[in-house]
């Protein structure tokens, strides 16, 4: 293999390469990336750059080292599987290996006559700054991580807010107790919760400026913003033969069909019950794209993935770590301070073999969580 | 080559020290500590990919 395209612009890709570079592969690595900026992290966007502290400066990674081509503004507009070439704007770019890093992009819900406002790229966390910066309402449609640290910043920065969703924010995420609290606190904070049943209907053109829920009930707000979930970046590879459902099909080892692998939000699997499954977080994107790259130079030799399962959030004050199964189920067991003093250290569903750890506000580092959870913890979830 | 570590942006997730635990460390309160003022050459490689890794951009590194 002499030369290994990789296309994306984010952790994934970078991992890629970073992972290729650390195997002491030698060839030619172009990286395709449609965007403005080199690769950055997106974590920030919902914090420090939607609080208009942060720029691009402050969220751009370590670039990669000369020897690599990064050719930002360049989209992947197809891929010919057969001639092993990728199709661009500036001309096709042949591969003798691809990794697919193309991610995902927020999920709209809106008309095509709306100027939906969303959260995934640095622009839109720019533009979505500036709105804000306006605005003295909010609404926030979705309360899972995303909407819920959104609705957080707007919150400090001095803004009526509210979010609207199906289910109670972040119970499916965290688990009841943890979700609970997080919301309490959230409320305290003055942040009002509408759940509705059914999907709600944006209101208002260019920009919503309110929603409908399927009760015909009626929220305003100076600013409407959907956080409701991502869509695998897939569109590109229509016609190409490879295997896409939600997401671009990986094998246990990231592999996608001959000389092709996939890492990161673009990425679906199966579970052992034989479920399609994507894992969109920053951990994940890094630990399939280190399982692509090595299955890509060592095929069958190379380690099978096993998702780490970590997350986390920070919002209103409350730095949320979370190791193992998600959505924990019922009371926890308290391994250290309580929830209710405001640092916790908690553990599912008892504490000899913990399936789930939390850390609410505890100093204690993800490597000492896993720890703390019962072997084997790995589910039978593939790549 | 130089890593700077802004401690006030880490928030603990431990990346970096998984990456390269010869370079990076937490505290006690899970932050980011730095082993080596100067990162010795043998290292560097690691001590970049520990720093590309973090989340929150909270390490850069210097020439
Ligand atoms: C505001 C915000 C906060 C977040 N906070 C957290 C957090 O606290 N913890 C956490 O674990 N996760 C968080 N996430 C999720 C995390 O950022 C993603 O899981 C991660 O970015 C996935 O990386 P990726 O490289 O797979 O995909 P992406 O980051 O989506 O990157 C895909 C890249 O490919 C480019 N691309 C797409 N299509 C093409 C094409 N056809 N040609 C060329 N390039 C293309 C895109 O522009 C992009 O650069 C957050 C996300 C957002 C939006
Ligand atoms: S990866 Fe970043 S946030 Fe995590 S411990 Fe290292 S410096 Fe801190």
């Amino acid at each position: 293999m002499r030369s290994v395209v990789v296309v994306g612009g984010s952790i994934a890709a970078l991992t890629a390469v970073e992972t290729l570079r650390m195997a002491d592969f030698d060839g030619r690595i172009t990286v395709l990336s449609d965007e403005d900026l080199p690769p950055y992290t997106r974590v920030p966007l919902s914090k420090g750059v939607l609080a208009g502290r942060e720029t691009a400066d402050d969220v751009v990674l370590a670039p990669l080292s000369d020897e690599v081509d990064l050719h930002l503004r360049t989209p992947a507009t197809g891929l010919d599987t057969d001639n092993r070439v990728v199709l661009t704007p500036a001309g096709p770019v042949r591969y003798d290996g691809l990794v697919i890093a193309t991610g995902a992009r927020a999920r709209r819900i809106g008309t095509a006559n709306q100027a939906e406002r969303v959260l995934r790229s640095y622009d839109e966390g720019l533009r979505l700054r500036d709105s804000l910066a306006q605005a003295s309402s909010v609404l926030v449609v979705g309360g899972g991580f995303l909407g819920m640290e959104i609705a957080s910043t707007a919150r400090a920065l001095g803004k009526d807010v509210t979010v609207v969703d199906l289910a109670p924010p972040l119970d499916r995420l965290l688990g009841t107790a943890v979700g609970g609290h997080v919301r309490t606190v959230a409320a305290r904070a003055g942040v009002r919760f509408v759940l509705t049943h059914g999907g709600v209907r944006l209101l208002g053109a260019p920009f919503p400026t309110g929603v409908e829920t399927a009760d015909g009930q009626r929220f305003e707000a100076d600013l409407v913003v959907s956080a409701v979930g991502d869509v695998p970046n897939v569109e590109w590879l229509a016609g190409s033969g490879l295997p896409v459902a939600g997401g671009v099909l990986v094998d246990e080892r990231c592999r996608v069909s001959p000389h092709v692998v996939a890492a990161g939000d673009v990425a679906v699997f199966t579970t052992g019950d034989g479920a399609l499954t994507r894992i969109p977080s920053w951990t994940n994107a890094v630990e399939q794209a280190r399982a692509a790259a090595k299955a890509l130079l060592h095929g069958d030799d190379a380690p099978a993935y096993r998702p780490s399962r970590y997350s986390w959030t920070e919002q209103f004050g409350l730095d949320v770590k979370m190791v193992g199964a998600g959505d924990p189920q019922g009371e926890p067991v308290v391994l250290d301070g309580s929830l209710d003093a405001g640092r916790a250290l908690l553990a599912w569903p008892d504490a000899t073999a913990p399936q789930t750890v939390v850390a609410v506000n505890h100093p204690t580092p993800p490597a000492k969580l896993k720890r703390l959870l019962a072997r084997p913890a790995m589910e039978a979830a593939a790549c | 080559m130089r890593i700077v570590a802004d401690r006030a942006r880490c928030e603990g997730h431990g990346l970096c020290a998984d990456v390269a635990p010869e370079v990076y460390e937490l505290d006690d309160d899970a932050i980011v500590v730095l082993l080596h003022e100067t990162v010795p050459p043998e290292l560097e490689r690691k001590a970049e990919g520990g720093a590309r890794v973090c989340p929150v951009a909270a390490l850069r590194v210097e020439a």
